[in-house]
């Protein structure tokens, strides 16, 4: 009797571990190795089309084997084996592709630059003393800052006065979306385009630095009439400025006139001017997203509970601050988290526009930079550990918040 | 929902407020795409704006800066391979977590509520912690004490390391969303399909999964244009070296970093066409993004 339920323990042990790991294995090596092959052999045109083909249908071999096996199997234990054969190729994948690299960027985070042998804590000790690392993470905090207060604070104006409106709600709100389809690299070369900088005898072809040049009495932006050209090489014209190349303010005309001291006026010439451009991308094309999601918070707000506030005679302001603010709170809270989470991981724009020079690196950037550009590991490593401990105290309060919401 | 006293709130300033918004967010797009139309010496001599005050920008419109970026700069090549990349990385994730969700909503299993748990913790886990060991895993295999694990690969800079990888990155949540989706189909109609005495696999296929289709949607428009639109997993498993391993967005980078020197006329017209397959999506396929997009709103 002990013998035998030893023996089914020992069998439901084997197929969990074929099922867990062993067929997903077989899978995962024999569709990198078959198209590794490919690649080598056939033509680029053939690959892109198998690769849609094959690429796509492998996986279903993998379940077609399975099934295979399990018919095999005796009556009796087929619905608790064909259970562990359904999830163990999505257990494996998450485990291979996102448990092992975190226990193994971790380890890696406190060795030298060549992943080989431990040096303590000597790369955390680097992320907070590096004066690049430092204005990586002040450029962090300020991203942090704007793009979660602007995200939230448009998306809720939208959001509500969309609501608001008899019709046109559905054009507004897909107007203000639609950033959220196009990728960051493109959303990138359309601000680019707004914020270009010519070398002064050029026309400004940015509409920033071009209706900077052409302000004033005798200056205008190359304009050609009658054969005369119209330029701002006057003095009194505004110059143009190179907006992402600009640290500070000290480049303006306000910059200038700021000068004169005090803390506050310290801090506003420091403000790092590109920085802040550049997080406008990112503001531009999340808004959108905060706008649908407060949006359909808002429509559940019962419709009684509103009337009420106007038979009391509440002004708009006010019905919003107190009844709409508080009713979708979780809802504000669900979308700060996920920005919060987002402008962490915010890589693309930075890396199109300056490339994290100018100190305007981020650390998502700055945690590429460390892998492929000076090639060290173990830095490289401890940023992707600075990211993860950012977002796991945010996620984890989050979902405690949620439990005992939903306890209440 | 109608509301009786909706006048009260239609005030003009309310659509002022809007109208200015929506402007705003228009107005960059705007400028783009009608320089996009125009020739490669005119961008740079004159502004947009002025040469539609002047009338110039009519008179110029070509489309020759579209045709240059798609053939000639090869951007049909990095379009094809995005193509390459994005279907089979939103079909593989897909069938493997809709599997995994089917036995996680119907089936009994050992350990099942605490793997489950393992896969909504695994959403936090950013992208970032698994770049580094992936690239070594992929190049080199995995050891544990000098045995073999996993053999040497060497498949970075091949579509199926991208494949991989988008696929493990996107199935905690696929499988998180498929699994709640199917929690939400009625119990009865698949347990009578049991008694009926259909297997597993039957009631997977005839049952369960066209009766998911739109959560199944949901999630395949949002990873869709996630991985479409992804710089940093192609940037870093196909890499930007070789040029035929380029894709739209990897390839738009270089021209919009300014490897081939300030050329607008192929940053605007190349920016262009990498936007038009995911707004074609984004608009036909609207409610399923924000579904997939509000499920998504916890993943790390």
């Amino acid at each position: 009797m002990k013998s035998k339920s030893q023996q089914e323990k020992l069998f439901n042990f084997g197929i969990s571990l074929l099922a867990l790991g062993a067929f997903p294995l077989i899978w995962f090596l024999s569709q990198a190795i078959l198209f590794r092959e490919l690649t080598e052999i056939i033509s680029r045109n053939m690959l892109v089309v198998i690769g849609l083909l094959v690429g796509s249908s492998f996986v279903f071999l993998l379940f077609a084997g399975m099934e295979r096996l399990i018919r095999l199997a005796p009556l009796e234990k087929r619905d608790s084996l064909e259970a562990r054969m359904f999830a163990g190729p999505s257990l494996f994948m998450i485990g291979l592709f996102l448990f092992y690299p975190a226990i193994r960027t971790l380890y890696l985070s406190f060795k030298d630059r060549y992943g080989q042998s431990f040096n303590g804590i000597e790369n955390y000790t680097w992320a907070f003393s590096d004066a690049e690392m430092l204005v990586t993470i002040r450029n962090q905090i300020v991203w942090l800052v704007f793009v979660v207060f602007f995200t939230l604070f448009i998306g809720l104006i939208v959001g509500w006065l969309s609501d608001r409106l008899n019709k046109g709600e559905a054009f507004f709100k897909s107007i203000v979306f639609m950033p959220m389809a196009i990728s960051a690299v493109g959303a990138t070369a359309i601000f680019k385009f707004i914020y270009e900088y010519r070398p002064p005898p050029l026309t400004q072809i940015g509409i920033i630095n071009g209706i900077r040049v052409s302000a004033g009495d005798n200056c205008s932006n190359n304009r050609l009439i009658d054969g005369v050209l119209y330029d701002y090489a006057d003095s009194s014209c505004n110059r143009a400025i190179g907006w992402l190349q600009q640290r500070d303010l000290s480049g303006l005309n306000i910059g200038e006139s700021l000068e004169a001291g005090g803390w506050f006026a310290n801090m506003l010439v420091n403000l790092p001017l590109n920085t802040i451009l550049l997080l406008v991308i990112m503001i531009w094309a999340y808004t959108g997203f905060a706008a649908v999601v407060f949006s359909a918070g808002i429509k559940a707000i019962p419709s009684d509970i509103m009337e009420a506030g106007q038979i009391d005679g509440a002004s708009e302001l006010k019905i919003f601050i107190s009844i709409v603010i508080p009713y979708i709170k979780s809802t504000i809270i669900v979308v700060g988290t996920y920005m919060v989470v987002t402008v962490l991981k915010a890589f693309d724009i930075i890396y199109v526009s300056t490339r994290g020079d100018l100190e305007t690196n981020l650390l998502a950037v700055k945690m590429l930079d460390e892998f492929s550009k000076y090639r060290n590991i173990g830095r490289s490593s401890t940023v992707a550990v600075l990211i993860f401990v950012c977002v796991i105290p945010i996620i984890v309060g989050n979902a405690f918040r949620e439990k005992e919401n939903s306890r209440l | 929902m109608t509301r009786n006293n909706q006048k009260w709130y239609d005030k003009p300033v309310t659509k002022l407020i809007l109208v200015a918004i929506a402007l705003t967010w228009i107005f960059p797009i705007f400028g783009f795409l009608l320089s996009s139309f125009r020739p490669p010496e005119a961008i740079k001599r004159t502004s947009w704006w002025e040469s539609l005050y002047t009338g110039e920008y009519w008179r110029e419109l070509t489309l020759q800066n579209y045709s240059e970026v798609f053939f000639a700069e090869n951007l049909d090549r990095s379009f094809y391979n995005s193509l390459a990349i994005t279907i089979p990385s939103t079909i593989i994730p897909i069938t493997i977590a809709a599997f995994a969700a089917y036995a996680f909503a119907f089936m009994d299993f050992k350990g099942k509520n605490f793997l489950f748990m393992m896969v909504v913790a695994s959403m936090i886990i950013p992208l970032q912690m698994s770049l580094i060991p992936l690239v070594q895993l992929f190049k080199s295999g995995i050891e544990i004490g000098g045995i073999p694990i996993i053999p040497a690969l060497d498949i970075n800079g091949t579509f199926v390391a991208t494949w991989f990888a988008h696929t493990g990155f996107g199935l905690p949540l696929a499988t998180f969303l498929l699994r709640d989706f199917m929690m939400g189909l009625p119990k009865s109609v698949i347990e009578s399909a049991k008694i009926d005495g259909a297997s597993n696999m039957t009631t997977f296929f005839r049952l369960v999964v066209p009766l998911s289709v739109s959560g199944i949607a949901a999630f395949a428009t949002f990873q869709f244009l996630w991985v479409y639109n992804d710089f940093l997993v192609a940037n870093v498993f196909l890499g930007v070296y070789k040029p035929e391993n380029l894709v739209v967005t990897s390839h738009m980078s270089q021209i919009v970093v300014g490897l081939f020197g300030e050329a607008w006329h192929l940053r605007l017209s190349g920016a262009v066409i990498s936007m038009i397959v995911p707004l074609i999506v984004f608009f036909s396929l609207q409610r399923y993004f924000i579904r997939g997009l509000i499920g998504g709103a916890v993943k790390g």
